[in-house]
């Protein structure tokens, strides 16, 4: 089954290593510019958001591209760029609903979300694992359980507290 | 030369020797185990007691002395010390 | 390239700004960060200036490695002479400030002059421009902030800004960049104040170029893993620095009401494990995986809901270890109030916990507090202060002065009770049992400081074998190494390793907790080596870059003696050598420094650096440095 990139902010230490290993992984620099992911910050408020491409089955992008440049590919379950035939006209970018689509301004091209071929860079270095690459079947099921477990969590206190009643 | 990696280095070397589970006694520095979940511990060597902190379900920490009962043993190891010297 | 990063010369007084290279032969000298900015401030800051006038120079840098993959390469260092103690000045901060300086193109600034009204500088991918401050003077740290970001539009804008404090010429305030990122020592941000320069905005998409990326991605995750996988640092990600008091109030290294007793006791309130209820999460500066930084709202009181981080170990010994006050209100708050201000944290504690003392033993009076109550205890009274200090309201006026001209205007015997080196405070550790640790703070270049030689592993009681593996690389070493805290023997040995340890990581611009500081297991002069290579290309040894560590400690020293530093300045406070401790643990109570062998340990330092008996560093080793020819003015 095709993997996606499950996000979960509450754990982001804001850190921006995904950005940089991003950028050196696919242009060999240190540029959070050219990075596809990025953390969208409200620092005095402490809260830190990774935004990237979320490989939409219906994509706006893809839709929306004059010349058929994007395409899904269903095996690694990702919206991709044909770069030979792409014309950079950037309506990729205005249309997507999340900012997942970029510009590299140095390369002068539109930049995504590739899951690095099946091996994000983001996620093998995100030691809080704000960011984790699984099946996308998965993420409800781990999601499931989090809100299950606070939902009990909560229960056993007030058990708890009325015991000591 | 700079690139070449030769063997472990220092840090990974020193690595291996991690013990987990354990916290050195700050008084007497015998590596000592609280049972899991323990929120204060007795070291069996010395005596002194502590306050834990448990960072993981499988790692504790001090986190403070009982302070009453460290007091009082030090205060009385002070004044054996003290005499002896005598 | 990671190396093409570029200086630039910026005069406030005439607006004139030059931008140069800076040549691979001082690279490999120096590197970059506090190393090049040492060699700067000789060859810059003209012997004898007033530390405040327009000849001061402010030096801004990053690490030669920051914003590349070595795992928390995210440190700024600003140095300059300190207003504080008339040495050498020098701070350094984490946070998201160097990164974007690099990315924006350069990796120094020199900031001479002082602009007759207050500016700012706006710094973007190779543009420096000097703007109007008149906005944002005057205003918070963390207002300041917000409102350059708006004026420029961009909230990708990392800014290095004073607060009210360094407005203000408090001597101690600092260089602040986010929330709570400390440029903390040495009063850089008065540097700043006196030369009109409010914040330095910062943004940049240039690329650095890494030397050999999928080398460097891999190396870095080996590195990374290395040391999250240390107890240390899963500790530090989860409570932060505070977990430190855990242990060191338990065995009595904590000095408190001044100097007077060395453990808080009853501090239950304090701890890390309590600071914890009230964390919301831990923060991570740029590219660090320990995220040691706690994100914390205050609960309750008159600052109820405000967000702020921290606080650090340094603040719990600073308004509660050293005042003597026990709730973890007081020092949320004043952790707080020493952000928006912008002041060093330490200092404030440490003069306010002086004052206290000076007045519960009659030398201040309620003339002198305008009526305020500075007992120890005095919760309300630390959190007034922490305001008296940074608006510069009565003694709080006095003690923005730094210690020494503080007690020089009291008078009395008050300096006695000063616990200082060099004109600047001590953090809130007691010495008395740890001589490795006084010897750290009694010869620190920038003045006692826990951050300069500290060898904290030292109180690990490491097995010897342990101890040798650390202490003879990258250097032989076959001297006496002890694994006991309270020894003399080995330990002048073991702070001139950590002593260049520690330079070295400021010149490649990684984060302390990432190295030989407080995990015995963190990597140093081998694995930089390799980060070394993989990001810039540079093919430096782990000798050579212990080489560059003690060039640059070196220049430090050339330019205290040159300020007119000698040996008697290298010691501590009457206290240390008198009072006994009489808390803590049996083995650590009744603790002073012996005189004599505290004496021998300073000359086996001074030994191991190549130094003569007066602390000036012979012509051999100057040769050997390759700094026999300073000032070279190349840069």
């Amino acid at each position: 089954m095709a993997k996606v990139l499950m996000i979960d902010y509450e754990k982001c230490t804001g850190c921006r290593l995904c950005e940089l290993v991003c950028s050196v992984k696919h242009e060999g620099v240190s540029n959070p510019a050219r990075s596809r992911i990025k953390i969208v910050k409200w620092e005095w408020e402490g809260r830190y958001v990774p935004m990237s491409c979320q490989q939409c089955e219906s994509a706006p992008c893809m839709s929306v591209c004059p010349v058929k440049a994007i395409s899904r590919n269903e095996e690694m379950g990702r919206v991709e760029i044909d770069y030979d035939v792409c014309i950079g006209c950037r309506m990729c970018i205005a249309i997507c609903p999340f900012g997942g689509m970029s510009f590299d301004t140095l390369a002068s091209k539109v930049i995504k979300c590739d899951f690095c071929d099946g091996d994000p860079q983001c996620v093998r270095f995100c030691e809080p694992e704000a960011i984790q690459y699984v099946d996308a079947a998965e993420v409800s099921s781990v999601k499931q359980v989090a809100a299950a477990e606070k939902f009990t969590g909560i229960m056993q206190k007030v058990a708890a507290a009325i015991a000591a009643v | 030369m700079a690139k070449e990696t030769t063997g472990a280095t220092t840090m990974e070397s020193l690595a291996r020797g991690r013990t987990t589970g354990k916290f050195r006694c700050v008084n007497c520095f015998v590596r000592i185990s609280p049972p899991p979940g323990a929120k204060t511990y007795k070291c069996p060597h010395c005596g002194f007691e502590w306050r834990v902190f448990w960072i993981s379900p499988t790692f504790p920490r001090i986190r403070g002395p009982v302070w009453d009962v460290n007091r009082r043993l030090a205060a009385e190891e002070v004044s054996k010390q003290r005499k002896g010297g005598k | 390239m990671a190396l093409n990063r570029k200086i630039a010369y910026i005069n406030l007084t005439t607006g004139e700004i030059e931008t140069k290279p800076i040549p691979i032969s001082m690279r490999k000298k120096f590197l970059g960060g506090r190393g090049l900015d040492m060699y700067l401030m000789y060859n810059h800051v003209k012997p004898g200036v007033d530390p405040l006038g327009p000849d001061n120079v402010a030096f801004v840098s990053a690490g030669i490695l920051v914003s590349t993959l070595a795992s928390a390469t995210a440190r700024t260092h600003i140095g300059g002479k300190s207003p504080l103690t008339g040495y050498v000045g020098s701070a350094n901060m984490g946070g998201f400030f160097a990164p974007e300086m690099r990315w924006a193109g350069f990796d120094h600034l020199v900031i001479k002059g002082k602009a007759e009204k207050p500016v700012y500088l706006w710094i973007h991918n190779g543009e420096i421009e000097i703007r109007d401050a008149k906005n944002i003077w005057g205003k918070t740290v963390h207002e300041t902030q917000q409102i350059v970001r708006e004026e420029l539009g961009d909230r990708e804008i990392k800014i290095l800004t004073i607060g009210p404090a360094g407005e203000k010429l408090v001597r101690f305030a600092n260089v602040m960049t986010g929330v709570k990122d400390a440029g903390g020592r040495s009063g850089m941000g008065a540097l700043l104040g006196s030369k009109n320069l409010k914040c330095i905005a910062c943004r940049g998409t240039m690329d650095i170029k890494i030397a050999h990326p999928q080398e460097a991605l891999d190396y870095n995750k080996t590195f990374i893993t290395q040391i999250t996988s240390a107890k240390v640092s899963q500790t530090q990600g989860k409570i932060g620095t505070p977990f430190i008091w855990g242990s060191t109030n338990s065995w009595g290294g904590i000095r408190t009401n001044n100097f007077q007793y060395n453990q808080l006791e009853y501090s239950d309130d304090i701890e890390a494990e309590s600071l914890d209820e009230v964390n919301i999460g831990m923060a991570g500066c740029f590219g660090c995986q320990v995220h040691c930084r706690a994100r914390y709202i205050i609960p309750d009181g008159p600052y109820k809901g405000v967000y702020d981080e921290g606080p650090e170990y340094t603040a719990q010994g600073a308004f509660c270890g050293e005042p003597g006050c026990t709730k973890r209100n007081t020092l949320l708050v004043c952790n707080h109030l020493a952000n928006i201000y912008g002041m060093d944290l330490l200092e404030v504690g440490s003069l306010t916990a002086w004052a206290m003392e000076l007045y519960e033993k009659g030398i201040l009076t309620d003339k002198d507090t305008d009526g305020l109550e500075l007992r120890f205890g005095n919760d309300e009274a630390m959190i007034e202060m922490c305001h008296r200090i940074a608006r510069r309201e009565g003694l709080g006026d006095i003690l923005a002065e730094g210690g020494l001209r503080a007690a020089k205007k009291i008078g009395k015997d008050s300096i006695k009770y000063l616990i200082h080196v060099k004109g600047m405070s001590n953090l809130h550790s007691d010495e008395r049992g740890t001589p490795s640790l006084a010897l750290g703070i009694a010869t620190g270049s920038r003045g006692s400081d826990h951050l300069r030689s500290r060898p904290a592993v030292d109180l690990y009681h490491l097995p010897e074998p342990v101890l040798r593996k650390i202490y003879s690389t990258p250097v032989a070493y076959d001297g006496p190494l002890t694994s006991d805290y309270k020894d003399y023997e080995g330990k002048p040995w073991q702070v001139f390793w950590h002593e260049t340890c520690y330079e070295a990581v400021d010149c490649l611009g990684i984060c302390k907790y990432h190295t030989t500081f407080l995990a015995a297991t963190g990597p140093n002069f081998e694995e930089w080596s390799r980060v070394l290579y993989y990001n810039t290309g540079l093919e430096m040894s782990p000798v050579d870059i212990w080489t560059v560590a003690e060039r640059a400690y070196n220049m430090e020293r050339l330019f205290n003696l040159r300020e007119g530093l000698t040996r008697k300045d290298d010691w501590l406070n009457d206290r240390y050598f008198d009072e006994p401790t009489t808390r803590g643990i049996p083995a650590v109570q009744g603790r002073t420094i012996d005189r004599e062998k505290f004496a021998k340990m300073i000359g086996e330092y001074y030994e191991h650096h190549g130094w003569d008996e007066n602390g000036v560093p012979t012509p051999e080793t100057l040769k050997r440095l390759g700094i026999d020819k300073e000032p070279s003015h190349v840069l």
